[in-house]
């Protein structure tokens, strides 16, 4: 650690050759905190709680290796019978509970919060249970976790928790040993200490020193000895007795499905509305006005034809914008724009963009017509969001092809401050944007910075 | 008639209201008051009693049955105010929680009847003067629903068909003109229904229909 010679600094001049280890200000601050840590650790909650953890979990682990790996042994040998069969199926949901046992120790004693694995789902009648317990890969998983614990526990055993004892032997071994007492030092301490017999036969006060000091040493590092059995303890419960990943993997699906219902169901809705409100609405009126016009004319021998021109004039506009109002739902169905293919469809939206939008295009796969619909309306709908809140004078849209995604970036020098939440109308919004995304394993990704510009990528599998 | 008909109106759909203003002014109606939401018409209402109210079911705020609460409510407060219910659908319930105590001065059409203006005026002047007018739709639904159709399959097409009528609020002259027939031959139909439904006999057209309701319901 050479480096330029500060306010506090070493110089050593060996054999002619100047060595200057010089601390900078910001070196020494955190050589202060180092030691404060290292040296405040064993006095804190935490090696303690990690320490118990240890001891309890590792003792729980054995009994549980020792009742599943018998069972299951027994079960393996009578597999040829029925009973055996029962055997190990109890075997694996044993395993299944004690598993939730080292989670809420996990839990309660390091706050490691794992979640639970999906409850065990046990088929109807005996065969089913039967089967649903020998195919639980939450069982299979806890007996793997067992089967590496035990011996991670042996070695943490006599590793960790021989440092700590070391460490206390050392500590009180000048002070009892006199009198042929004290702790016997049994693990790295053995090593260490010349002639482990040594203090048996005391040898001076300087050498008491040097236990001592080795003891404290042992002591502050301890802690730290400890700490890596245990990590290495919670990456086993994180991976072996949390949730299945398969199993999780099938339940973000499900969630994408059961999100890309509602969407569908909400866009139901909201065509539902248009029509009611809108286009039916017009319907009614202009089928009362042609009524009121056919009466009058079958009506009495003097026909009001300025009155009657009058309603068929408004049955017509009625008609007209009906037709035009039908126009604009059809199109939020299914876009008919795509018809001629995606780079049409998003030229034609850049085009009728209220702010002047380029587009650069470059698919050399042509995406299903899933994706190319979500890709439509990701860009109408952040174009439209760019025309109403971003005031800004340029934006841009480009749609490329990364490996078998569709990468597209939709870009404006607005105002900027855009959020998830807040962009959009409530139902079609961004929000919106970002499930029907999500619906297809695609991301969204929005940075809007206060003052500008704002970047949204999304994100698609080319094939959906 | 003494004098015009007066009439509100509660639809929020602007269009729609300013038609049916048209129409019934040509018809020689009174407009007490043409509003878009339920509120509106409750304080209008108060202040220039109309005879009859046209209601839109699906109104501000939430658009679901507004329409059908505001019309029980000024049902309890004003009485003899006509209500006629106007609505894109035809919900069953509805029809029941409206019928429920009593069908006088209660109509509920789809709003498609406007069409037919002399059939929709007709309708609305019944329900104005304490009768009953309910959209064929409504009836053909209540007659689906009922479980008893092995009662109701005694019945034969033709009185089948005079019950549907009977139903809508129609009376006896009323139902004779409809089927093209003498006014003594629906009385026989009407009384044959009765007997084989095996319901009392009443004066009024609209407890005829509470009563078909009443069966058609249970």
């Amino acid at each position: 650690m050479a480096e330029q010679a500060g306010d506090t600094g070493v110089h050593v001049r060996i054999r002619g050759k100047e060595l200057s280890l010089a601390i900078s200000e910001e070196h020494a601050v955190f050589l202060k905190s180092l030691t404060q840590r290292i040296g405040r650790e064993p006095f804190t909650k935490r090696p303690w709680s990690e320490l118990a953890f240890f001891l309890v979990s590792g003792g729980l682990a054995g009994i549980g290796l020792a009742f599943v790996g018998f069972t299951m042994f027994a079960g393996v040998v009578l597999a040829i019978t029925f009973f055996g069969l029962a055997l190990l199926a109890l075997s694996l949901r044993s395993a299944r509970g004690m598993g939730g046992w080292q989670r809420g120790l996990a839990r309660s004693m390091l706050g490691e919060a794992v979640e639970d694995p999906e409850p065990f789902a046990g088929r109807r009648g005996f065969l089913g249970w039967l089967q649903s317990s020998l195919r639980d890969r939450v069982g299979w998983r806890a007996v793997a976790y067992f089967a590496v614990k035990v011996p991670w526990t042996i070695l943490g055993v006599f590793v960790a928790v021989s440092l700590w004892w070391d460490a206390f032997a050392c500590l009180t071994g000048p002070f009892f040993n006199r009198d042929g007492g004290g702790l016997q030092v049994w693990g790295l301490a053995r090593g260490l200490i010349p002639g482990s017999q040594f203090w048996f036969q005391p040898a001076g006060f300087f050498h008491e020193i040097g236990v001592f000091i080795l003891g404290a040493i042992f002591f502050f590092a301890a802690p730290w000895v400890t700490r890596g059995f245990v990590t290495v303890d919670r990456l086993l419960i994180r991976t072996l007795l949390g949730p299945d990943p398969m199993a999780t993997r099938v339940r973000t699906l499900e969630y994408a499905r059961t999100q890309t219902v509602d969407a569908s169901a909400a866009t139901l809705r909201r065509i539902e509305r248009d029509l009611h409100d809108g286009t039916q609405a017009q319907l009614v009126a202009l089928a009362l006005r042609l009524g009121m016009a056919k009466e009058k004319l079958e009506g009495a021998d003097t026909v009001d034809l300025d009155r009657v021109r009058q309603l068929v004039d408004e049955a017509h506009r009625g008609a007209k914008e009906a037709i035009a109002e039908l126009r604009d739902i059809a199109r939020g169905i299914h876009p008919p724009a795509l018809d001629i293919g995606l780079e049409g469809a998003l030229t034609t939206l850049a085009a009728r963009s209220a702010v002047p939008t380029g587009i650069t295009f470059d698919l050399r796969t042509r995406p299903t017509p899933a994706i190319e619909a979500i890709a439509y309306f990701c860009v109408a709908e952040l174009l439209a969001n760019v025309a109403q809140h971003a005031q800004a004078s340029r934006a841009s849209v480009s749609c490329a092809q990364q490996g078998t995604w569709l990468r597209l970036v939709v870009r404006d020098d607005g105002l900027g401050g855009a959020e998830l939440s807040r962009v959009g109308s409530s139902s079609s919004g961004l929000s919106g944007l970002t499930d029907r995304v999500h619906a297809v394993d695609g991301r969204l990704h929005l940075v809007s910075p206060h003052g500008g510009p704002t970047v949204v990528t999304v994100d698609l599998p080319l094939t959906a | 008639m003494v004098g015009a008909l007066r009439v509100a109106i509660a639809e929020d759909s602007a269009i729609l209201r300013d038609g049916l203003v048209q129409l019934l002014v040509d018809r020689g109606f009174a407009i007490t008051g043409a509003v878009g939401d339920p509120d509106a018409l409750r304080s209008s209402v108060a202040q220039n009693p109309p005879d009859v109210a046209v209601i839109d079911i699906r109104m501000p705020p939430t658009f679901t049955d507004e329409g059908l609460r505001l019309a029980l409510d000024l049902r309890a407060r004003h009485e003899g105010l006509g209500i006629l219910l106007f609505s894109q659908y035809i919900e069953t319930r509805y029809a029941a929680d409206l019928l429920a105590d009593d069908a006088a001065g209660i109509g509920y059409l789809l709003k498609d009847r406007v069409a037919d203006v002399s059939d929709f005026v007709e309708a609305l002047e019944r329900v104005a003067i304490g009768g009953t007018a309910l959209d064929p739709e409504v009836v053909t639904q209540l007659l689906g629903a009922t479980r008893r159709t092995d009662t109701l399959s005694a019945l034969t097409p033709r009185e089948r068909e005079v019950l549907e009528l009977m139903a809508e609020g129609r009376s006896n002259a009323a139902i004779a003109h409809a089927m093209v027939v003498s006014e003594g031959a629906v009385e026989k139909h009407v009384a044959n229904i009765f007997a084989k439904l095996n319901l009392p006999v009443s004066e009024k057209d609209h407890r005829r229909v509470l009563a078909v309701l009443r069966f058609l319901e249970s």
